[in-house]
């Protein structure tokens, strides 16, 4: 729970006050205490690419929102980032389980993992590679500079980090 | 009645609301029938209309309509089921349904065959869904907007054509800033 907490934390600091998840066993902590929050809008979606959807109707009515999910979303959601978020320059951070990274015990997440940085790469989106705790405190500042360049943003939180957050 | 029509019957519905419009023709007809800054103009992402709106909609309190299409629902349908549970009171679905993928040269949708949009966002846990007719499309949606507890599901049946018309002009930075100018949110325009 400490690992989760300190993300969150880090990410209102950052200034997020609207959440979205497409659930994975690495967020679970997070969507627990996200469910808790008064302060802030949190829901769970069916999809990634919706997800990127809400967030832009959000940030368009004035919130800084987040989008947390599995690596995997991103593959799901490349257009929707492109032609959506960075065409007319929306801040959102995803808050990526970055599935398929040493400790993972699936290896057919292994596959999205290889080119999960390179996808980001391609699209130009600033990245936070987070594999250690010291690695969370950058979150917020991180998340800032989102609202700064008006660009969607990426933390990737590796498998080792999260799945002892108990 | 096709589109064109349609937006021309409903603009002065539009006009007072906060109106995200689907990408390609919608588009460029509202663009051409009566420009607002209150009007979001999609220029990619298809199918997220509906996904737009319902952001907006629970990120601040005027009466949002997300204009989307049978096609485009048909991309996206998992978002009725978050519209289903999430949608608040001041968020209206208007599905312009005309069994058509009209901006890519009226190739038919499924909504021409066996499928119903009114079936699934039902399905799918909205409230309050209306299929009506073209004509009927001024009330339903009037009414949809006047009601202040509910949010709603409107389903447009009207024939497929379009009018030809040129891309809009605007840039993509001057959509979002006279938008978000009109909430209230930019302050430099």
């Amino acid at each position: 729970m400490k690992i989760s907490k300190k993300i969150i934390d880090n990410l209102k600091k950052g200034g997020v006050d609207f959440y979205l998840s497409v659930p994975c066993k690495l967020l679970a902590n997070m969507i627990d205490i996200l469910e808790k929050d008064k302060d802030v809008y949190y829901s769970a979606v069916p999809r990634e690419e919706e997800g990127m959807g809400i967030c832009a109707g959000a940030y368009l009515g004035n919130k800084f929102p987040c989008i947390m999910m599995q690596n995997t979303g991103i593959g799901n959601s490349v257009n929707a980032i492109v032609s959506l978020l960075q065409l007319y320059q929306m801040p959102v951070v995803f808050l990526i389980s970055y599935r398929g990274t040493p400790g993972e015990p699936v290896g057919a997440q292994g596959g999205m993992a290889k080119i999960t940085e390179d996808i980001l790469q391609t699209l130009r989106i600033p990245m936070l590679h987070c594999s250690s705790e010291n690695d969370l405190e950058k979150i917020s500042t991180f998340s800032k500079h989102a609202k700064v360049v008006e660009s969607p943003v990426a933390i990737l939180c590796d498998f080792n980090l999260m799945k002892d957050d108990k | 009645m096709n589109r064109f029509d349609l937006l021309n019957k409903i603009q002065n519905i539009l006009k007072d609301n906060l109106v995200i419009c689907n990408i390609g023709l919608p588009s460029q007809e509202l663009y051409k029938i009566n420009d607002q800054p209150n009007f979001f103009y999609m220029l990619g992402s298809m199918g997220l209309s509906s996904s737009i709106g319902l952001g907006l909609s629970l990120s601040q309190n005027k009466h949002v309509i997300s204009i989307d299409g049978d096609g485009s629902v048909l991309m996206n349908m998992n978002t009725l089921a978050t519209i289903g549970n999430r949608a608040p009171s001041n968020y209206t679905l208007l599905i312009i349904d005309n069994g058509s993928y009209g901006s890519t040269g009226d190739q038919r949708t499924f909504t021409d065959e066996n499928t119903s949009l009114k079936d699934v966002a039902i399905g799918a846990g909205c409230k309050n869904v209306v299929e009506c007719s073209g004509d009927e499309t001024v009330n339903e949606l009037s009414k949809a907007i006047e009601d202040q507890n509910n949010s709603y599901v409107i389903i447009s049946k009207i024939n497929s054509g379009n009018v030809k018309i040129d891309p809009i002009p605007l840039n993509p930075i001057t959509i979002r800033d006279r938008f978000r100018k009109f909430i209230g949110i930019v302050k430099y325009l």
